[in-house]
């Protein structure tokens, strides 16, 4: 669900329009875009990156998957380091960031394995057992592995993972465990040293949640250990252990010798084939792309907008769309002028989401109209998609009826002396992204058109999180997106203070209707699938289209570019779209 | 030394057609350049105060079916992502950049004015205090100002002002400083108080003139530099917050670009260096002629 | 004008009575030191410790990345952690107490000693920023010698390159040189890492826009003076054109320039920030921008008071040229 920190310097992917269309150009009409390319840039900027249009990898949108074209079978080598560009450096290499995420991926296994269509492998459980009830799951674990500063992995070790995640006076707690499973789970159980026992107050998907990130097993050591040596040198069971973190530059990760516990997905078991990682961050996004096209990088993270055109043609793209909440606009229905639902609904008509997105993005990251649930998520309601298309004469008759029938001298509505003001609260670089600016910018400009006064009011990831500008009345939509696998998110975000106990702070807009919470708790604990996935998505229904409570924009996509020349068989986990390297090989010359 | 003086000193009172043809000689004697530059500034400036009378388009409509146009006839500098006129956001940009860059810059000169002038003519006991004081200012890297401001009021172009004018001002204010310390020394001073001129005289006609001349360069400097500065902090995620077209911003928008849709980039560059390029040039002629006069006075 | 320059210069030869007023002039020098770092210290805590908004609440969301709620119990602990709940002025004490033994506190989000931290990543901003300025000063002086007080293309092209430096900013520069240099043409490293060739191009970068002011300057200092008496003797005594350039007028000139070396010091601290970023070079740069936008308030505060040390450091380094430049100055 965590949200993940992006710089805000990571861009969109834009396809020139000149170029044309990356696909088109790939087997007849290369050389034409190509030229124009060409021409364009000689003319005007003789720096302009003249790209070779010499692969042909081309983008999978779906769970996770690539298709390499480019990449014929080869035998794995063994040796060498790959050379990764990622792009945020974490602040502790354990946290529950996803950014921290895709690093701890390399260190750490969980207990099961999930592929795209949703089947679970064993990890470092090798088979498991779901009660009838649904309510007591029992693992059996995987024998003669270690964590590698040598401590046994067992069943005490699970168990004592599961209690530091959830001591909140702990500096090991992790709040994604404890917002998905912190509820449910009634208890952890060393059966044998061989065995865990799990059970859940009610029943819950359990198998989802633990093929996430934020599940990974840590050494009991580092769990005892302080805080900043587990920030520091942190250890697991992964295929690579954390050799050094030079920070501002990179982690240096070597294979674990020892690796016996990777996935049943995995492309192969046993030790990875490289001898290390260097896990690179470059912030910025030329920088990180040229490192990819001068060779100093064998794959890098997000490809910078104006490289996604060349850089499909030109590398394989890895692309999974995350799952959970999509990046989308939580509107504050406690104060202001978002009270009126039909106000709500007006700014949703106000704008073209979808043009926006399509615009700005170019494909790279598709609209996500529906904003309860990411498309990457398999309850994910599809009619919800068309859910406040662009329509701004609804817009208008909408707000009229809502009493903002007025407008003063700038065109802006006004209803009792007072303007029709929207804030929209934002931190670059940290719940949105440069491009993400650029859609509000376009909601911005359409919806003034309507007669909404839209105001952007940027601020700092420290306020951000001292809620800086939310206060009532300091604003009025804020944009969010919680990564999961599935619709488990939508109780993360809508589980009501009286059943926390305390105000959930993932809802943003404090929106509690006690008729969608019965939807969703009831599909959590619902063991039919078919039966689970048609509650999530009347849940969908009621927070999209009844209560107009978010407005959606686009899903978190996780994209890798690789240089299939020099390094091959990197792919991302379905879970959360985490890469794997531990399947990697570099290509000898 | 300077370029020619016009002559003003001709008897007064002479015909309207007398005064044309002074005016003329005036201007004969700006070089083109100062000239060029004179029209650039008044340029910028109708930018500034009546955009509208040089905009083609709305600065903050977007067209999602023209986005990334190269520069033609219908987009003088052509569109950005989203479609909006980059020439018309240029215009309307002006007025913020020049309030950052006039603005800071202001901020900057009187902080550094008021401290150098205390600590450079001060005893010896105001010129360690203040001097410290500046050595304080100065310890905090001029952006890690800005970020502290901007955390605090939030950001803004007001924000953007008073944090590149106090990140910059102890600069000046050493500057100012070492300048009247310097010329305080210099030996037409202590003739002139080996004279017998009062303090007070000797300041006002000396001193002054001597030690500001060297800013009077520095200041149309730093005005190309307070927006270039301005536009780091929106590099930083810190500016002035969106639509805004202030330069820096669009500079900073258009930067991934750089390879594609060069327009996006090229064109605010030259916005901010030509307007640079062009206070300086007349921040330089105005300074040879007050060099000129200030000659003439001690001659 | 008194420096500590001055003073420790004066030192050696002076008799025991002018020693001993050297000795205390130096001493308040080393005593105005420490009051700045001290001042620069207070003024970052008070900013930071004032800031709006709950700091336990800050660090809980910024560690999970999440807006939690937290509980009672959550907020005591972090409170305990950090002495949050401890009255200002005893918070200020525990925090002057510890920089006086050296003691910088732990970082809220990076969990390690501060002084680690800083200790890491200072040696590779050190080294960019000296180098830039010496690169500055080369490029300033050189410019300055050929150019001023000439009027031909080159020392239009010079006055042109000069404003234009210092107006373009510096991720801008960095952006296109990286781009040209080592994206196009390959000759430097993309990742500028820690070798000499990957120092390069973030060095040209930095000292730039310096280069531009200094040159601007010194430039005009030169142009002045070039018309003073003591030039047109040395002329007539038949120095040659660029003798008398380098040898009497330079060394005036560059009087105003070495002043500003102080705030081009604090300038090139501030765009090494930038700079680092373009070329993901590590550095304390980047470690303050992240520290400040999260407000890390350990870590601010002790990059303040690093880079402080260190500027108090080049001052006095800067009281050396003056004196040396400027003889005038030595018997103040």
């Amino acid at each position: 669900m965590l949200r993940t920190f992006l710089a805000r310097t990571s861009s969109p992917r834009t396809d020139h329009p000149l170029v044309g269309d990356g696909d088109a150009g790939v087997s007849d009409g290369a050389g034409a875009p190509a030229r124009r390319l060409r021409r364009l840039a000689g003319a005007a900027v003789p720096l302009a990156l003249v790209v070779a249009f010499a692969g042909c990898g081309s983008s999978d949108s779906g769970g996770g998957t690539s298709n390499a074209a480019q990449a014929t079978p080869s035998k794995p080598t063994q040796g060498g380091t790959i050379e990764y560009g990622h792009l945020q450096e974490p602040p502790c290499l354990i946290n529950t960031w996803v950014q921290t995420g895709y690093l701890s991926r390399q260190f750490l296994d969980g207990l099961v394995s999930v592929d795209a269509k949703g089947k679970f492998y064993p990890w470092l459980a090798d088979s498991w057992k779901i009660s009838p009830d649904g309510k007591t799951y029992t693992f059996k674990l995987k024998q003669g592995v270690k964590f590698t500063d040598g401590t046994p992995f067992d069943a005490d070790a699970v168990k004592t993972n599961f209690k530091a995640w959830l001591d909140r006076d702990a500096w090991t707690y992790n709040s994604y465990v404890d917002f998905h499973v912190g509820k449910v789970i009634d208890s952890v159980e060393a059966t044998d040293p061989a065995t865990v026992t799990i059970k859940l107050k009610e029943p819950h998907d359990l198998l989802s949640v633990l093929s996430q990130y934020a599940f990974g097993i840590l050494s009991p050591k580092t769990l005892k250990g302080t805080q900043a040596n587990g920030c520091e040198r942190p250890v697991g069971t992964g295929g690579f252990t954390v050799e050094k973190w030079n920070h501002g530059k990179d982690v240096v990760l070597k294979r674990n010798p020892n690796y016996a516990s990777a996935p049943g997905n995995a492309k192969h078991q046993g030790p990875a084939y490289v001898d290390g990682i260097d896990w690179k961050f470059l912030k910025d996004d030329t920088q990180r792309y040229g490192s990819l096209t001068s060779g100093e990088s064998d794959a890098i993270y997000e490809v910078p907008g104006a490289n996604w055109s060349a850089a499909k043609k030109q590398y394989e793209i890895l692309q999974h769309i995350t799952g959970g909440v999509p990046v989308r606009l939580a509107l504050e229905t406690k104060n202001g002028p978002f009270t009126d639902v039909r106000v709500r609904q007006a700014f949703g008509y106000a704008s073209d989401r979808r043009k926006a997105v399509e615009t700005i993005f170019r494909g790279a990251a598709p609209y996500n109209g529906n904003g309860a649930l990411s498309a990457g998520s398999p309850e994910h309601l599809e009619s919800l998609e068309h859910a406040y298309d662009y329509d701004p004469n609804k817009a208008a008759a909408l707000l009229d009826q809502a009493g903002w029938t007025q407008k003063n001298q700038d065109g802006i509505r006004v209803k009792d002396g007072k303007p029709l003001q929207i804030k929209i609260v934002y931190s670059p670089g940290n719940n949105v992204t440069n491009d993400d600016v650029q859609v509000l910018q376009i909601i911005q400009d359409q919806a003034k058109q309507v007669g909404f006064d839209v105001v952007l009011k940027p601020v700092t990831q420290a306020g951000l999180f001292s809620g800086q500008d939310h206060a009532a009345g300091q604003w009025d939509a804020e944009p969010w997106y919680w990564v999961a696998r599935t619709a488990e998110i939508l109780h993360v975000i809508w589980a009501p203070q009286k059943v926390l106990g305390v105000p959930n702070g993932n809802n943003v807009g404090q929106f509690d209707d006690p008729e969608t919470w019965k939807l969703i708790s009831t599909a959590d604990k619902t063991t039919d699938v078919a039966a689970r996935t048609k509650l999530y998505q009347q849940a969908q229904e009621r927070i999209v289209a009844k209560d107009a409570l978010v407005l959606g924009l686009r899903p978190l996509t996780v994209t890798l570019a690789v240089n299939t020349k020099k390094l091959r068989d990197v792919w991302l986990s379905p879970a959360i779209g985490e890469p794997v390297f531990s399947d990697a090989y570099l290509v000898k010359k | 030394m300077s370029t020619a003086n016009p002559s003003f000193d001709e008897a007064p009172g002479r015909s309207r057609g007398h005064r044309l043809s002074v005016a003329r000689a005036y201007l004969r004697s700006v070089p083109i350049g100062v000239q060029l530059a004179t029209v650039v500034l008044i340029v910028f400036l109708i930018a500034a105060i009546a955009p509208g009378l040089l905009q083609t388009h709305d600065a903050y409509r977007t067209d999602l079916l023209s986005g990334l146009k190269a520069p033609s006839g219908s987009h003088l500098f052509g569109t950005d992502q989203s479609g909006r006129d980059v020439f018309s956001r240029v215009v309307a940009g002006t007025r913020q950049s020049l309030q950052i860059g006039l603005g800071a810059t202001g901020v900057a000169l009187v902080i550094g004015l008021l401290l150098g002038v205390a600590a450079g003519l001060g005893g010896r006991w105001t010129d360690g205090t203040v001097s410290r004081f500046i050595d304080v200012l100065f310890s905090f890297p001029t952006l890690f100002l800005a970020l502290l401001l901007v955390s605090i009021f939030g950001a803004g172009i007001t924000t953007t002002i008073v944090a590149v004018g106090v990140g910059t001002s102890p600069g000046y204010a050493r500057m100012v400083r070492g300048q009247f310390i310097t010329v305080r020394r210099a030996g037409y001073v202590e003739a002139a108080r080996a004279v017998g001129h009062t303090r007070s005289r000797i300041v006002r006609q000396h001193i002054f003139p001597n030690a500001i001349r060297p800013l009077v360069a520095i200041f149309t400097l730093g005005v190309g530099q307070s927006i270039a500065f301005a536009s780091g902090l929106a590099y930083l995620g810190l500016g002035v917050a969106p639509p805004s077209p202030e330069w820096g911003a669009l500079l900073d928008a258009g930067r991934q670009y750089v390879t594609e849709a060069w327009w996006l980039e090229l064109m605010p560059g030259a916005a901010i260096v030509l307007f640079a390029l062009s206070v300086t040039v007349v921040g330089r002629h105005v300074q040879e002629r007050l060099e000129g006069n200030v000659k003439v006075e001690d001659a | 004008m008194s420096t500590t320059v001055d003073a420790l210069a004066a030192v050696g030869t002076a008799t025991p009575d002018r020693r001993r007023r050297l000795v205390g002039r130096a001493g308040r020098r080393l005593l105005g030191a420490v009051g700045v770092l001290w001042a620069a210290a207070t003024v970052t805590f008070l900013l930071q410790a004032l800031m709006p908004g709950d700091r336990a609440r800050l660090i809980i969301n910024q560690t999970a990345g999440t807006m939690t709620s937290p509980t009672a119990e959550q907020r005591a602990a972090v409170n305990a952690t950090y002495h949050l709940d401890d009255s200002l002025f005893s918070q200020y004490l525990h925090y002057i107490g510890g920089l006086a033994h050296g003691d910088l506190g732990t970082s809220y989000f990076q969990h390690q000693e501060v002084t680690k931290i800083i200790g890491d990543q200072i040696g590779a901003t050190i080294v960019l920023t000296l180098v830039s300025l010496v690169l500055a000063w080369a490029i300033a002086l050189t410019v300055t010698v050929l150019a001023a007080g000439r009027d031909n293309v080159f020392s239009r092209l010079a006055s042109g390159f000069q404003i234009v430096s210092a107006a373009v900013p510096q991720y801008w520069v960095g952006t296109i040189l990286l781009v040209v240099f080592s994206i196009q043409l390959g000759i430097f490293p993309v990742e500028s890492g820690s070798g000499i060739s990957g120092l390069v191009l973030p060095a040209i970068t930095l000292a730039l826009p310096v280069a531009g002011f200094l040159g601007q300057v010194s430039q005009d200092e030169f142009t002045r003076l070039l018309d003073q008496p003591f030039v047109t003797s040395s002329r007539t005594r038949g120095a040659s054109d660029l003798g008398v350039r380098i040898r009497h007028v330079l060394r005036h000139a560059a009087l105003p320039g070495v002043t500003l070396s102080g705030w081009a010091l604090g300038f090139l601290f501030s765009g090494a920030v930038i700079v680092e970023t373009v070329f993901a070079r590590p550095g304390i740069g980047g470690v303050l921008v992240g520290a400040a936008t999260s407000r890390d308030i350990p870590l601010v505060t002790g990059i303040v008071i690093v880079s402080a040390a260190v500027y108090v450091v080049a001052n006095l380094l800067v009281d050396v040229a003056y004196t040396i430049i400027d003889p005038r100055l030595k018997d103040a």
